[in-house]
């Protein structure tokens, strides 16, 4: 029983088809976020949930099942049969910048929070027309 | 009155507005799952073999799109001026005061020189096995976390981390225009790589070199960012 | 020996070493940007004259597999704008450095230099995710610049930047990702060549997703409503950089993206309905606000949507009206914003009825000279574009967009004769105005230009021709990219 499970989830459509419903779940729930909720904090979490979604996303759907982990070691000792290392790479770069970003955000809130003690976007209204 | 009719009204066609805009999102995502074509990464498998490194990962974060890296240092370093130019010198009080507890006095106390050995040994054999830099960096930067939440008496000074901060950057780039002199190719790998030595600490010409250099830079920016969002220190 | 990866390496370098040069006296950070500045425009300058067949700056690895900076004709042209216009910017900065020092001046030379190093990457590159991490390094640096006084107000600008953009990128990289995972490259000649194999709903998807991570920053219609209070929030300085420099690359981007990806006109209606709403309507906000900034703003903003309009037609004669536009737009206002800078701080007002207190004639001239050059007035910079992209739509046959333009200019003409008004009126006036002989002999050089290029504007048409030659054709690019070998 567990058995049959277990293969029918190995099998390749099965896991992307599972990941992209998966991760455009999460993606939506950060955007909903975004557009519904009005505190700084909980609108940078949203946001990295939508990060975390997309690149989720990319690094399953990049995964090609069967082929090794990019590396040599273990008895590997050639480059064939390997995963792409790109999106590795990528996922790298954009993870570190998102980190960036984000860390940024928090401190200027925790800035404009200091100043004004505004906590939330809709109050947020001193430039305006 | 009226308000509390729209409410629901408006809700209901939001919900039904944005079920029909994720469904469609999701139709189109599945109706094109991605096939196994003939990428750019595997590609660059078949050249990995020839530069002598083992982990090809590394390989393409620190060569072979190792200018994207360049970019996300510089990214890395915008975001700590940043975040120094926000939250310091204002007159706060120090928010942990008081000591902290006796369990995490003496755990970090343990724990914090296996926390840099292990951050350094992912940081060095970043082009043998998984890791680099970037991991590296940032086990070094969660252990002087440790450090500055569990003793009050340990602070960072930033014109110490400053050195190896300046030191890092102005190496990585010099050490890419080197290559644009010798090679004609920024970040070209100037030095020399033999493929027998795949495997060894001395391996891969410049790419070990770079990701010790990121290591370097990404743990004493996270560590700046750390200290900074904790606003212990106020001598800048 | 000349490459353009010194555009970007050499502000990095200056970036990261900062605290050494800080040890040298405290000017030494400042002349040391100075003269970088300098000579990268120098480096500029030269590398166009000698700009013969495109250069390839390969890096690491042969261009399909690895990224490459491709200097062409139209890259070059944006880089050397940039370059003069930062220039420009530091000049005006150490010419009133003496009086109004910034706090913390040295992070402000590093996030300039990045801030340039990053629209020249954004113009130069030649693959989709090195153009992502440079898009990601003028964001945060502007997040920073716009938030750099550390106001209520300068903090508020900054955040709504920052939120807007982190957004824009999560698009932005998604539409990468798609691109990544179908076509298997990153090259943007070959995502070219083979953009059109996808099947349709999901080009639809990815253009999507790459037009809202661009619509942030490029600041048309759906996604401009928070670009006014960033500018009102900012220091008119750092809006000089983010309307001649910033959002100009952005623009760049943009098209060049849509020109390689999606060579067939599928778009031109959608696109060019977005530039004209994006228009018309920052041009009626612009008439009832009274803080100088934000009329200033929403004048960017209206004119962004004429560059858009010129470039959403995707024939070579709208791009060389579209660049005659960028040039002469870039120009103005940057004299007016630098201008701004001075004026504010001198009355310590930003209502528009400062330019009634402003008592200084040769402000006044400078102000007037770039409005009416704004305005498309004959015999000024902005006159050469505006005929030109008339001349277009019309052989086109484009009568709506016509109309639009001309009530959109008409718009513009009542505040800025209101503004102009406000200048020239007969009231008492403030304190007398000193500016430096550097600051003047800024903007003299800058107003010379918009006169000198309004009198004779086919100085510039060979090289805008040929720029837009270079960007219309994605072929010429594939070549280019694909015929290097290291």
């Amino acid at each position: 029983m567990i058995e049959t499970l277990l293969n029918f989830l190995n099998q390749e459509e099965v896991l992307q088809v599972i990941i992209v419903i998966g991760s455009m779940i999460l993606f939506f729930i950060g955007l909903f976020g975004i557009l519904t909720q009005r505190h700084f904090i909980k609108i940078f979490i949203s946001i990295e949930i939508m990060e975390i979604a997309i690149f989720i996303f990319f690094i399953g759907l990049a995964f090609q099942k069967g082929k090794t982990a990019p590396m040599l070691g273990d008895g590997i000792t050639k480059f064939i049969n390997m995963n792409d290392p790109i999106p590795h790479a990528m996922i790298l770069t954009a993870i570190v910048i998102g980190m960036a970003v984000l860390a940024l955000g928090v401190s200027m809130a925790i800035e404009y929070n200091k100043l004004t003690g505004i906590t939330t976007i809709d109050k947020m209204n001193g430039l305006k027309n | 009155m009226s308000l509390k009719r729209t409410i629901p009204m408006t809700t209901v066609s939001g919900f039904g507005v944005s079920a029909v805009f994720i469904l469609t999102i999701l139709n189109i995502l599945m109706q094109n799952m991605p096939s196994n074509i003939y990428r750019a990464g595997d590609e660059l498998l078949k050249l990995n073999a020839t530069d002598g490194v083992a982990n090809s990962v590394t390989t393409v974060v620190v060569y072979f799109r190792g200018f994207d890296t360049l970019g996300e240092i510089a990214v890395l370093f915008i975001a700590s001026l940043g975040i120094g130019l926000m939250l310091t010198n204002n007159n706060l009080n120090n928010i942990s005061q008081e000591n902290s507890n006796f369990m995490l006095q003496i755990g970090a106390k343990l724990l914090s020189p296996v926390i840099f050995i292990f951050g350094l040994y992912i940081m060095i054999y970043g082009h043998l096995s998984v890791g680099g830099g970037f991991q590296g960096g940032v086990i070094i930067a969660s252990g002087i976390l440790l450090l500055l939440i569990s003793s009050n008496g340990f602070h960072i000074s930033h014109k110490f981390v400053e050195i190896f901060e300046t030191l890092a950057g102005v190496s990585y780039v010099v050490i890419g225009l080197i290559g644009l002199i010798i090679l004609d190719s920024f970040l070209g790998n100037f030095l020399p790589y033999d493929i027998s030595k795949m495997g060894l600490l001395l391996s891969g010409g410049i790419i070990p070199i770079i990701y010790i250099i990121v290591g370097i830079k990404v743990g004493s920016e996270m560590s700046v960012i750390v200290d900074n969002m904790l606003k212990r220190n106020i001598d800048d | 020996m000349m490459s353009s990866i010194y555009f970007i390496a050499l502000p990095l370098l200056f970036g990261f070493s900062v605290p050494i040069l800080s040890k040298f006296g405290k000017n030494g950070v400042a002349y040391t940007s100075l003269i970088l500045q300098l000579s990268l425009f120098l480096l500029s300058i030269t590398l166009v004259l000698d700009l013969t067949t495109p250069i390839v700056e390969v890096i690491a690895i042969s261009p399909p597999l690895g990224i490459a900076l491709v200097s062409d004709n139209v890259s070059m042209f944006f880089v050397t704008i940039f370059t003069f216009f930062t220039l420009v910017l530091s000049i005006y900065y150490m010419g009133q450095r003496e009086n109004k020092k910034y706090a913390n001046e040295n992070k402000f030379f590093i996030l300039l230099n990045m801030l340039l190093a990053s629209a020249i990457g954004l113009v130069l590159s030649s693959d989709i995710f090195n153009i992502y991490v440079f898009f990601e390094i003028a964001g945060i640096s502007s997040y920073i610049l716009s938030s750099y006084e550390k106001t209520a107000n300068a903090l508020e600008a900054g955040l709504k930047y920052l939120l807007t953009g982190a957004m824009a990128s999560i698009f932005l990289v998604f539409g990468i990702f798609l691109i990544y995972l179908h076509l298997g490259t990153l090259n943007l000649a070959l995502i070219s060549q083979n953009f059109y194999t996808l099947s349709i709903e999901l080009q639809l998807l990815i253009a999507t997703l790459l037009f809202v991570g661009f619509g942030f920053k490029v600041e048309v219609f759906p996604f401009n409503l928070w670009v006014s209070d960033i500018y009102e929030g900012s220091t008119p300085l750092v809006n000089a950089l983010f309307s001649s420099i910033v959002s100009k690359a952005y623009l760049f981007v943009f098209f060049h993206l849509l020109y390689l990806f999606i060579p067939h006109h599928n778009f031109t209606d959608f696109l060019l309905s977005v530039g004209v709403i994006s228009m018309i309507l920052a041009e009626i906000v612009a008439i009832k606000q009274t803080n100088i900034k934000r009329v200033f703003a929403y004048s960017s903003l209206g004119q962004l949507g004429l560059l858009f309009i010129a470039f959403s037609m995707q024939t070579s004669d709208a791009i060389i009206a579209g660049l005659y536009i960028l040039l002469a737009h870039s120009i103005a206002k940057m004299v007016i914003f630098l201008s701004l800078d001075s004026i504010i701080n001198k009355y310590k007002s930003e209502d528009i009825s400062v330019l009634e207190k402003m008592n200084s004639p040769f402000m006044k001239w400078i102000l007037l000279i770039s409005m009416l050059s704004l305005l498309g007035i004959p015999l000024f910079a902005g006159f050469v574009g505006k005929f030109l992209i008339l001349k277009t739509f019309g052989i086109a046959g484009y009568f709506g967009i016509i109309s639009a333009i001309i009530l959109a200019s008409l718009i513009e003409a009542i505040y800025y004769f209101k503004l102009i008004g406000l200048m020239f009126k007969n009231t008492e006036k403030g304190d007398y105005m000193e500016i430096s002989i550097l600051q003047k002999s800024v903007l003299l050089l800058l107003t010379i230009s918009i006169l000198f290029i309004g009198v004779y504007p086919f100085i510039l048409s060979d090289w805008i021709n040929l720029a837009s030659e270079t960007m219309i054709n994605s072929h010429t690019y594939q070549n280019i990219i694909l015929g290097v070998q290291l």
